[in-house]
């Protein structure tokens, strides 16, 4: 809007869409222009270049500005928002007790019928894993009996300048560091034998993640490049 | 691992859900976001629940920093600076703090011979260029980046109409443009 009321069009003032980028890492656009502005970007690689330059000459700004500790109640505060358990109703506390006992019963009346599930069985876990920005589809698959986790991939390529690496995060609660199990193949199956070590975090709950990495995997054991896709490890029917 | 790899590492693990990478990501660079936060906003309590509201951000959206071209400290000081500027803007629409008055347009003019010091290039380059604009140009580019100045405040500040300001920014910006790509 101008000052007398009339809408005014970014493209009839000077530098048209290159301005406006500067503009838009000022935060000066107006609400319309910021809006079309942000579906434009994501059509335009050179204009998302040119936004990521003024980010980046315009953070300089704030090279002068001096660290200053937070007080400790900021990183309490955030992380009890985060990972704070949810309250449950007291009732539903009995719910896993009494599910418990009727799964019991039938889990017994199975082995007894066929003699087929011995003790300490471990059931295959899955997790899906989805990139809708590459189209990537796998799925996860981790199989104790033969100790060997597997990848599927049904939809998507692997690139030949990059690797994708598959990360394991056990579900300690704790939210311990990625574990790496392999890089996937171009083969549309990625089947990698799993070290005994590793066999423990191999839970339902625990996390797969798919980064890509450097050629050959990432050069310091822990995840470098974006994450592509996350998933939990579960049974499935 | 250079300081920036060690970011992107953090980065990366936090997207994945690992907490313990979210605490050295907040040990690593909580105080400089959160000395870019009262920067912008000059009081403890906004800045503080801008912090909060920034690594919440950061702990769900961690996966989408990806190669979109920002180096980590400028994506995470970017997220800061806007989570800052839209408290910033609240608080002044909602009374809070005071609103801009046209001496906020002269205060922090570029900054003057201490740049020539500055190590880092892209530093060195932005301060060069601005200096080479008008004075108060390069104060309103300053002043909208660290203190959310908007057209109209500048526009009602220095009594001047809104689609002039705003034509004058802009060529100022194509100036600056031209000026670092050289």
């Amino acid at each position: 809007m101008t000052d007398d009321g009339i809408p005014i069009e970014s493209g009839d003032l000077p530098g048209g869409a290159e301005a406006a980028a500067a503009e838009y890492v000022l935060g000066l656009l107006p609400e319309d222009e910021r809006v079309a502005f942000e579906r434009q970007i994501g059509s335009d690689a050179d204009l998302e270049q040119d936004v990521a330059a003024w980010a980046e000459y315009f953070a300089r700004f704030t090279d002068p500005v001096e660290e200053v500790p937070p007080p400790p109640q900021v990183l309490r505060r955030i992380e009890s928002a985060l990972f704070a358990e949810t309250k449950v109703p007291f009732w539903r506390h009995l719910l896993p007790y009494l599910l418990g006992a009727v799964a019991a019963a039938a889990l017994a009346a199975v082995v007894v019928m066929t003699g087929l599930i011995g003790p300490g069985q471990q059931p295959h876990l899955y997790a899906d894993l989805v990139d809708d920005d590459r189209g990537l589809v796998l799925l996860a698959h981790w199989a104790p009996d033969s100790e060997t986790f597997m990848v599927r991939r049904d939809d998507g390529t692997v690139p030949q300048d990059v690797s994708y690496q598959i990360w394991v995060i056990p579900d300690s609660g704790d939210g311990a560091a990625p574990v790496s199990v392999g890089l996937i193949t171009q083969d549309q199956l990625t089947e990698i034998p799993v070290p005994d070590a590793l066999i423990p975090i191999m839970t339902g709950g625990a996390v797969v993640a798919i980064s890509e990495e450097p050629l050959g995997g990432s050069p310091t054991g822990a995840p470098t490049g974006p994450v592509l896709a996350v998933g939990a490890l579960d049974v499935r029917e | 691992m250079t300081p920036q790899e060690e970011i992107e590492a953090l980065i990366a693990r936090v997207a994945m859900g690992d907490r313990r990478a979210f605490r050295l990501l907040y040990n690593r660079t909580g105080p400089k976001l959160f000395g870019v936060a009262l920067r912008v906003l000059k009081q403890d309590a906004l800045a503080e629940e801008v912090l909060q509201e920034v690594f919440l951000r950061i702990w769900n959206r961690a996966g989408q920093y990806r190669a979109n071209g920002y180096s980590p400290m400028t994506w995470l000081i970017t997220v800061t600076r806007n989570a800052a500027i839209d408290r910033l803007r609240r608080a002044r629409s909602g009374g809070e703090v005071a609103p801009v008055e046209e001496a906020d347009l002269l205060a922090d003019p570029a900054p003057g011979p201490e740049a020539q010091t500055i190590a880092n290039e892209e530093a060195r380059r932005l301060h060069m260029c601005l200096r080479e604009l008008p004075p108060d140009r390069a104060a309103m580019v300053r002043g909208a980046y660290l203190d959310g100045l908007t057209y109209a405040e500048i526009a009602a500040a220095s009594d001047t109409k809104l689609n002039t300001v705003r034509t004058w920014l802009r060529r100022s910006l194509m100036q600056l443009r031209e000026c670092l790509s050289r």
